[in-house]
């Protein structure tokens, strides 16, 4: 579904991917682990165009995205959750999630049954039920990274991007992520997980890569790279 | 007393025309960082326009003052929409930080010279479409076309306001200018929006232009000292608080009118302006700028 292949960017001079190569099959969770600063989020933001890549090819299904603006590459059906949740603070929880859906709204998309789409987000997202009219940048950590997970899913989009959904949250709220990506996944969303906690992301994706220093050092099925001494030692030590 | 509360109506009045194009300069700031310095200059070209349709300078009058406000509307927002194009764009693409500032002011100083050749450089009587006579509110004298203004800013900055809450493109526009890159992300076209608040800044502009217009003189210099006072308001309140305008645009309106009568003509500019400089001292933010909702 989502093809990454060779892929270059840098921010300035300096070159922070040098040639990454990622495959996302339909239906299936990919994980992308590494340490701080390796360039996974760099990754997230050159496939979804808030950085324009400097050499490789990204295909989304068939259509090729290299190079589009990020609102383009949104309305051929990518979602990106950013580190970070980036909602909106000063629109209310339901306009944030009806903004996920904009580009249905606005028939750049299917429109699909657009308001059946936004129960069912509420009905998956309790917490934000309960806040529906609540302004976004009032809400913890934890309601932040389900708004922009629920937000995400609105586009109905063809693959997930989902930036560190773990960051900063207690680790009740870890585990409440997880289990909501776990459900999307038994929904059949292709996704594409960047996280730190390695061996929860292992635990829920089907493939991984690990990314060090701009360069894929392994990838393979998520099973195998958690036993694989290497990536145990490195990132699911002591784990 | 009766004066007194004349002056208040006259301030009023003037007030609101501060406070719509202050309500511009909100706009175009809330979606790009970035404002339009030729606002005023948005406002004398679209009072010009309008005089040339129902005034008798160009052959007309051609419509009545009603059915030309649509045209006048349709004028500004290419007008506003060609300021983005031609003075900010290019500097939000590389991300000058100052740019745009000077790019506006000459875009400004050009639509001036423009009009000094086509409208002339004195100033023009613009037929009022309401009875010139003063009809008596609470005991003291108000012009019509003074009710008009006030009402007819307060219309402008609702239906914005409306259009904002209710409309999915309202809430994109709301989303741009909480973050433009995850805006793009839910496949808001950005730079769109930013065009669009243009356009929508200038219209504004323009309506006040004819709005204002009967009760003034109209002429090419007509926008620049508007849009110098309107920026003030737009400090005093606050540039991202929309009630902060309408207070700021009362203040500093009154304060001129009474100040002009009281004291002397020579300077109603100056409590507006001592306030300013009283505001930017104090409260850096504007009397009613809050700071930005942020938590991680």
């Amino acid at each position: 579904m989502l093809n990454i292949e060779n892929l270059k960017a840098s921010y300035g001079k300096v070159e922070v991917l040098h040639g990454v190569s990622i495959s996302v099959p339909k239906g299936k969770v990919v994980t992308l682990i590494g340490s701080n600063g390796a360039g996974k989020t760099t990754t997230m933001r050159a496939v979804s165009g808030m950085i324009k890549p400097v050499a490789g090819k990204i295909t989304l299904g068939d259509r090729d995205i290299t190079g589009l603006e990020s609102h383009q590459i949104a309305k051929l059906g990518l979602a990106h959750s950013p580190e970070g949740r980036r909602v909106f603070p000063t629109l209310s929880v339901l306009d944030n999630i009806r903004l996920g859906a904009f580009v249905r709204y606005t028939n750049a998309r299917p429109k699909g049954d657009v308001e059946a789409d936004l129960q069912r987000a509420l009905e998956m997202f309790p917490r934000l039920k309960e806040r529906t009219t609540q302004l976004a940048g009032t809400l913890s950590g934890g309601e932040q990274q389900m708004l922009a997970m629920a937000r995400a899913v609105m586009l109905n989009p063809e693959v997930v991007l989902l930036d560190e959904p773990s960051m900063g949250l207690a680790p009740i709220l870890v585990e409440e992520v997880f289990n909501i990506i776990q459900r999307l996944k038994a929904q059949g969303v292709t996704m594409l997980l960047v996280e730190q906690f390695a061996a929860a992301a292992l635990n829920v994706a089907d493939y991984g890569y690990v990314l060090e220093n701009g360069r894929i050092a392994v990838h393979g099925p998520a099973e195998k790279l958690k036993s694989d001494p290497a990536v145990k030692a490195a990132y699911l030590g002591g784990h | 007393m009766e004066i007194f509360l004349q002056l208040i109506y006259s301030g009023i009045a003037l007030g609101m025309i501060y406070g719509v194009i202050a309500f511009g300069y909100q706009l175009t700031f809330a979606t790009s960082g970035t404002l339009n310095f030729g606002q005023g200059e948005s406002l004398m070209l679209g009072a010009l326009v309008g005089l040339s349709l129902v005034g008798n300078i160009h052959g007309g009058p051609y419509l009545n003052y009603w059915l030309m406000i649509p045209l006048v509307i349709i004028f500004g927002a290419f007008q506003g929409a060609f300021v983005e194009w031609i003075g900010v764009r290019p500097a939000i693409k590389i991300k000058s930080e100052f740019g745009w500032i000077m790019s506006t002011i000459a875009l400004a100083i050009i639509f001036k010279n423009v009009a000094e050749n086509i409208w002339g450089k004195d100033d023009l009587k613009f037929p009022s479409p309401l009875p010139e006579s003063p009809i008596k509110l609470f005991g003291a004298n108000v012009l019509p076309m003074e009710i008009v203004v006030v009402v007819g800013a307060l219309l402008m900055m609702a239906a914005v306001e409306v259009f904002n809450r209710k409309s999915i493109y309202g809430k994109a526009v709301v989303a741009t200018s909480n973050d433009r890159d995850a805006a793009s992300l839910m496949g808001i076209n950005t730079s769109a929006v930013i065009t669009f608040s243009y356009a929508l800044s200038s219209v504004t502009a323009a309506v006040a232009g004819v709005l204002v217009a009967p009760l003034t003189l109209t002429g090419a210099t007509m926008g620049a000292v508007l849009g110098l006072k309107a920026f003030a308001v737009a400090i005093i309140g606050g540039l991202n608080s929309g009630l902060g305008i309408i207070v700021g645009g009362l203040i500093l309106g009154i304060a001129e009118t009474t100040t002009g009568f009281y004291i002397s003509t020579g300077y109603k500019d100056v409590p507006g302006l001592v306030l300013l400089l009283l505001v930017l001292a104090v409260k850096p933010a504007g009397l009613f700028g809050k700071m930005a909702i942020k938590k991680v």
